[in-house]
């Protein structure tokens, strides 16, 4: 029974595969500026023009970085994602390190997901339904259809912004990208004796 | 500290109501041991809470009072996995076929079945017991002991950690057991419970082949970790924090497996309450430039 081990460490793991599909897959969007009229519309759209890109492998590793990271800009609320991850810290950071700091969290998602877009093997965006939440955010429930392997369970936090629909937050197989980031971030500041500084220069170490 | 006194008994409980039996008693016992000595640690550590009240909160909701002891272990299963786990289960995925892994995957499935059965049943799952009993009908004898997956119906697993979920028992401080990996209280207690319940692993101790019980498990251990090497590669080099990310993703996961994926609104989405609006929307605009 002792080795029943790392099955519980890496139950946890198989959203990760998930997390970069569907992140890649949002990134490529945006630009086509089309506007939606409603969050359903938005991912769905956001899905379509994901895969439709994803599958284009004619583009260069330079350009792809540099249109995930318009995609990315411009599909997700980033200075509320940033915002969130560092909780409490936020508001004793100087003004300064607010605007290092969000410039590095760009990087560091765009460094972590868009190396990956070169696997793309046939995954499908679905999207199953949608609900309201507390305040005025939308759920877009969606599934992830793989050719090999069950459908990956994806929730959309989506959140009407005056510059259109943002992505606030993925829910991949119940585990949330902003709690997970939010949760490593402030571990990493408290590790560093409560200093913003301190993720700062390990978020610049991450994304050289 | 009531509480951590109470989790001791708990598993004193568990450790004399297995002596009777054989040397596995005994096995239990010392694990037990173990476990009590972990919990009295983080019993220590309760009395450092921070005074900052934001400081103070914030580590009451981590719930892990015995973190830099989790963290040494955390490096010491890494280092495992590195030497033995990850190698091993490489060799095994390129060296057995799909089929045959789909083969042990479906055994070892099979072979779990009545603790998945049992705890269906104390959760008042019936439909899922239900499915869990005629899966292990049907794989166990036209799918040949379980070799092959024939029933038609999905998979599922349970646990005792789970079951007292259900019951209403709080997860309790997170803890990282040697080779075990993330087991809060709560989910160590079901490790212990399931072993007991489970009839397969009573039947190798009793005709004294108990090192099966190992063979089993370390089965089990390669046939997953076969399955997720790129996702922990990948989790891996993307975290900053590798301890506190995998904290996170095994909180998450295990709360979304007890309600066995059916957060329809039941659960709470995460308070993104940022007072952001779209007041410096201008400004998101410097973050295309890169350095």
């Amino acid at each position: 029974m002792t080795f029943m081990i790392i099955r519980r460490k890496i139950l946890t793991s198989a959203f990760l595969l998930a997390l970069i599909t569907s992140l890649s897959g949002v990134a490529i969007s945006a630009s086509a500026s089309a506007k939606a009229t409603n969050p359903t519309e938005f991912i769905a759209d956001l899905g379509d023009k994901a895969i439709r890109t994803l599958a284009d492998t004619s583009v260069g590793d330079a350009s792809r970085r540099m249109k995930f990271r318009i995609l990315f800009l411009e599909g997700f609320d980033v200075k509320s994602l940033s915002r969130y991850a560092i909780g409490r810290y936020w508001r004793k950071a100087s003004k300064d390190q607010r605007g290092e700091y969000q410039r590095l969290f760009t990087d560091f998602i765009v460094n972590t997901y868009a190396n990956r877009f070169g696997q793309y093997s046939g995954e499908k965006l679905d999207v199953t339904g949608e609900r309201a939440v507390k305040g005025k955010d939308t759920i877009v429930q969606s599934q992830i259809v793989r050719p090999k392997g069950a459908p990956v369970r994806v929730d959309w936090r989506v959140r009407l912004r005056k510059s259109g629909f943002k992505v606030i937050d993925i829910v991949v197989e119940g585990v949330s990208m902003a709690i997970t980031q939010r949760e490593e971030f402030s571990s990493v500041i408290r590790r560093h004796g409560g200093k913003i500084d301190g993720l700062i220069s390990e978020l610049k170490r991450k994304t050289k | 500290m009531r509480y951590t006194f109470g989790v001791i008994k708990l598993f004193e409980v568990f450790a004399y109501s297995g002596q009777p039996k054989s040397g596995n008693g005994n096995k239990l016992l010392r694990l037990s041991r173990i476990l009590a000595v972990l919990a009295a640690s983080s019993l220590v550590a309760c009395a450092s809470l921070p005074e900052d009240p934001e400081a103070r909160a914030e580590a009451v909701a981590l719930n892990d009072p015995a973190e830099p002891l989790n963290r040494s272990v955390f490096e010491f299963n890494r280092g495992v996995d590195t030497l033995i786990l990850r190698p091993v289960s490489e060799a095994y995925r390129q060296t057995l076929p799909q089929a045959g892994q789909d083969m042990v995957r479906n055994f070892l499935n099979n072979l779990k079945s009545p603790v998945v059965f049992a705890n269906d049943l104390m959760q008042g799952e019936v439909d899922r017991a239900g499915e869990t009993f005629g899966r292990f009908i049907f794989n166990t004898t036209i799918g040949v002991g379980g070799l092959f997956d024939i029933a038609g119906i999905e998979h599922h697993s349970e646990d005792f950690g789970q079951t007292l979920a259900t019951w209403g028992a709080s997860e309790g401080p997170y803890l990282v057991l040697p080779l075990i990996g993330p087991s809060p209280v709560r989910d160590t207690v079901g490790l212990v419970a399931d072993y007991y319940l489970d009839p397969v692993a009573h039947y190798f101790d009793n005709v004294d082949r108990g090192n099966l019980n190992w063979v089993r498990a370390g089965a089990r251990a390669i046939d997953t970790r076969s399955r997720n090497i790129e996702t922990l590669d990948d989790i891996e080099r993307s975290a900053i924090d590798y301890y506190a990310t995998i904290r996170s993703l095994y909180r998450q996961r295990r709360k979304d497996e007890i309600m066995n994926g059916q957060n329809d609104g039941t659960v709470p989405m995460p308070e993104i309450s940022l007072e952001t609006e779209d007041d410096d929307l201008d400004e998101k605009y410097t973050l295309l430039k890169t350095e």
